[in-house]
């Protein structure tokens, strides 16, 4: 990816981004530490980071077919779990000790049950899990996170032989704060008519805060809102654009939306904004609680969570109106049932009560193929803005 | 609930009314034809019927009735004297009528596209058209798929559902004592959402009496099971099979109808089996091939494809999802047994949920069990285009069947419409693959 970015921190994210092995996981493995893989942005890292763990969200980049998966998963399932589950039969994920899943959606939990039959042996993994999520967002629904949390923390302590204190898991939740707030800091640059990064470099800063211990992290991201502060910004675009969606952790995506005119300056993705936009209670004084009460109700939710719509929508708006957004993307996986209807549902919000904010609903596959037809509807679209 | 507008209370209804004009036609036909097996129909109309007919009747009255899904439990509302329909029959019933492809293109029309399941862009199509009726009240429930819960915000989303308050039971993605014992504190927070919305108690004695009819239908329907494990089985894809499961748990529930379409089913069953025969009376017919149909049945193009595979081919279906039976009895003993068993057998026991919901466990099990206790010579899953978690557990399914030494095929339709996979090609994959077997 071509990039004005000078700071050699985001030399570092990119090569995070870019590929699932990284020089820092590698400097990681060297010094005897463990990773563990993770789907979904609702599994509580910060346990994973107290049983010792260096988390890794699982991704399936460097990809290019799926021939493998193929056996075990259908044309109808989402290319993103299936890019994941070729990578993991051709045994690309070696550098994993463990695996924590979470019944996220119909095809992402799937790879729990394959990867234990035949992805495991092939990898290497010594624990393999999956966690029940709630589908709800009340009290009962964050009193049933905590048992999963605890059960978590139960059977990992068994596994790794590291006690799981709660002190433990109070330092890791601190510093994913800080982690955090960084990198809302680092969007909030993105507030500036001529923002200093683009949306395709947002990205692939996020996606590297999920592929390397987290304090060297949170040194490059210092590093790089440093440089970014003085640095000369992007002008001559033709629309502000926010992104909403589910998991896009590839920036070639954003760059071909870029590339037609319209910058990406903000977005309510699993690799984006509703990763960070809030932090977890660290008065709390009991640390799994504050986690259960976090991924269950405090961050911003994604659709599978139910009934939680009207606050999807307002974060939206709220960002949209922030960030000074012109138009609003919603991107999906094909087969995607979640964000489908999603889309469906903000597109006639945004219609009927929005101020005629427009919106494209732009689906894709994981692995970018029918660029032509991105770029063309992408064009369309920033067209009928300007008029 | 706000009493609805005249225009939007009629518009609501007229759909719902000719499929009940279209099933009272149905049964009139059948009561004139001769036969068991056509008895058997018209008590099986006539049950449906009912439930149509009060829904109807509540609706018209500005009486409170339930939209319902599956799984909810209806034991509960059902003791509370509550009518219900499932916000989910619609595409279920009116599957193979003229209009459901013209429904499902308004779905396209609106975005819903193609790769999305079809028994959720129906009724949210059915639901942003205002033609389905509006209930007092709404319950959900958040699996078996991705496009349940969407289902359900669509609904608190649109302005004239916008008004009818909603509980969603959250079913746990495990099955153990700790997530039935959360399943059951769902069924009691939904309990009082119904007795707030609805005015009506529930009375433990009543609900005692309706768990113990359930019960009773529960036990006729697995004494019926037995019959089908005969070879020659003596029922094929029409008789028994899922109505089971609608007759104990769709459209009504402990319901002495019930128990005596069961006993009928049985009567009928065994005298087959006494005459020897097995699922078609043909001339010169043999059962060749014992199936097990692992989904729901191609509602859309039922007929077109399974009398061919059974009159033609002579493939007997002895099982499908829907006709499955892991039930256990609900234990009337206290309120807290029955909470627990209830919601045992919602979240368990009952098809689609059992399966689709958590690990791939329940399907390896199921494919083995059946393929012991009816004598399988092959597994079917159909694939349905909706069927996400299943297609993604193609690999482990075709594996539980190799362990067993039972071929397996996975075909990829659409329940509902015949031109995503054609029936014809549907055929095709299905006679390649059982010659290629020698199975027929
Ligand atoms: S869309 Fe929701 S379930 Fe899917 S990865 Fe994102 S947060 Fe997880
Ligand atoms: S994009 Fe949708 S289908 Fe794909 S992994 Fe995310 S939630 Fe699942």
């Amino acid at each position: 990816m071509e990039t004005k970015i000078k700071s050699g921190a985001f030399q570092k994210f990119a090569e995070a981004c870019g590929s699932l092995m990284n020089s820092e996981i590698q400097a990681w493995l060297d010094q005897g530490g463990k990773v563990a893989g993770f789907f979904c942005s609702t599994v509580p890292e910060e346990i994973l980071m107290a049983a010792g763990y260096l988390p890794f969200r699982m991704r399936g980049t460097g990809s290019t077919d799926t021939e493998l998966a193929d056996a075990y998963f259908s044309p109808i399932n989402c290319s993103y779990p299936r890019h994941v589950m070729n990578q993991a039969l051709k045994g690309e994920f070696k550098f994993l000790d463990a695996l924590i899943c979470v019944n996220a959606c119909d095809h992402v939990r799937r790879i729990y049950d394959n990867w234990i039959r035949y992805a495991k042996g092939i990898n290497g993994t010594t624990f393999e899990t999956v966690m029940s999520l709630p589908r709800k967002w009340g009290d009962r629904q964050v009193d049933w996170y905590y048992d999963e949390i605890n059960l978590l923390r139960e059977n990992l302590a068994k596994h790794t032989g590291v006690e799981i204190t709660d002190d433990k898991i109070k330092e890791a939740i601190k510093l994913n704060n800080q982690l955090r707030s960084l990198q809302k800091e680092l969007y909030e640059l993105r507030k500036k008519d001529n923002p200093p990064i683009t949306g395709a470099e947002a990205l692939v800063a996020v996606v590297a805060g999920t592929a390397m211990p987290k304090d060297r992290y949170i040194e490059l991201l210092r590093q790089l809102i440093d440089d970014l502060k003085d640095a000369e910004g992007n002008d001559g675009y033709k629309a502000r654009i926010m992104l909403v969606g589910g998991e896009l952790d590839d920036p070639e995506y954003i760059n071909i939306i870029e590339e037609q005119g319209g910058l990406v300056v903000t977005d309510s993705n699993c690799f984006g904004s509703r990763l960070f936009w809030v932090n977890v209670d660290e008065a709390e004084s009991d640390p799994v609680r504050a986690l259960a009460k976090y991924y269950v109700q405090d961050r911003p939710t994604c659709p599978r969570t139910y009934g939680s719509q009207p606050e999807r929508m307002e974060f939206t708006r709220t960002l949209a109106r922030e960030f000074n957004v012109d138009g609003i993307i919603g991107e999906r996986l094909l087969y995607c049932d979640n964000w489908l209807v999603e889309h469906y549902m903000t597109k006639f919000d945004l219609k009927e009560h929005g101020g005629n904010m427009p919106f494209l609903a732009l689906d894709r596959e994981y692995i970018l193929s029918g660029k032509g037809q991105i770029k063309t509807r992408v064009q369309a679209f920033l067209e009928t803005m300007e008029l | 609930m706000p009493k609805l507008p005249k225009e939007i209370l009629d518009k609501s209804l007229e759909r719902f009314t000719v499929e009940r004009d279209w099933f009272r036609e149905n049964l009139e036909a059948a009561r004139q034809m001769p036969g068991e097996e056509y008895e058997l129909n018209a008590m099986m109309l006539d049950i449906l019927l009912a439930a149509k007919q009060k829904v109807l009747d509540a609706a018209h009255n500005d009486e409170p009735f339930i939209g319902g899904y599956f799984c909810n439990a209806p034991e509960l509302f059902t003791s509370m004297d509550l009518p219900w329909m499932m916000v989910l029959e619609t595409p279920f019933l009116s599957a193979s009528a003229p209009y459901v492809i013209d429904d499902i293109e308004g779905a396209e029309d609106m975005g819903l596209l193609g790769d999305m399941c079809t028994a959720i862009r129906l009724p949210i199509f059915y639901i942003e058209n205002n033609m389905m009726p509006i209930p007092t009240c709404c319950l959900g429930l958040l699996y078996p798929c991705d496009g349940a819960p969407m289902l359900h915000q669509v609904l608190m989303h649109n302005s004239n559902w916008q008004n009818v308050p909603i509980y969603s039971c959250d079913p746990p993605y495990t099955s153990d004592e700790r997530a039935v014992n959360y399943f059951a504190d769902e069924l009691r927070e939904m309990t009082g959402f119904i007795a707030k919305h609805t005015g009506k108690k529930l009375e433990m004695d009543k609900l005692v009496e309706v768990c113990e009819r359930s019960n009773e239908v529960y036990s006729v329907w697995q004494e019926y099971m037995e019959c089908r494990r005969h070879k020659p089985c003596p029922h094929g894809w029409e008789l028994g099979g899922a109505q089971c499961f609608a007759i104990s748990q769709c459209f009504t529930v402990g319901d002495p109808k019930s128990v005596a379409w069961f006993r009928k089913l049985i009567e009928v069953a065994q005298n087959r089996i006494k005459a020897g025969k097995g699922a078609q009376d043909l001339p010169g017919w043999k059962e060749k091939c014992r199936i097990f149909w692992f989904d729901i049945m191609p509602y859309g193009w039922v007929f077109e494809f399974m009398p061919w595979l059974e009159t033609e081919l002579g493939v007997v279906l002895v099982n499908d999802m829907f006709g499955n039976y892991p039930y256990t009895l609900i234990d009337t003993s206290s309120e807290e047994t029955i909470y627990h068993d209830l919601a045992k057998r919602n979240l368990v026991d009952a098809p689609m949920i059992r399966q689709a919901r958590g690990t791939a466990e329940n399907f390896v099990y199921d494919i083995q069990k059946n393929i012991k206790d009816f004598r399988v010579d092959c597994v079917i899953w159909p694939g349905h285009m909706g069927h996400k978690d299943g297609a993604a557990t193609v690999g482990i399914m075709r594996e539980a069947c190799r362990e067993m030494d039972v071929p397996f095929l996975h075909i990829g339709l659409d329940l509902f419409d015949k031109r995503y996979t054609s029936v014809d090609e549907v055929k095709d994959k299905v006679e390649t693959f059982l010659r290629g077997h020698g199975l027929i």
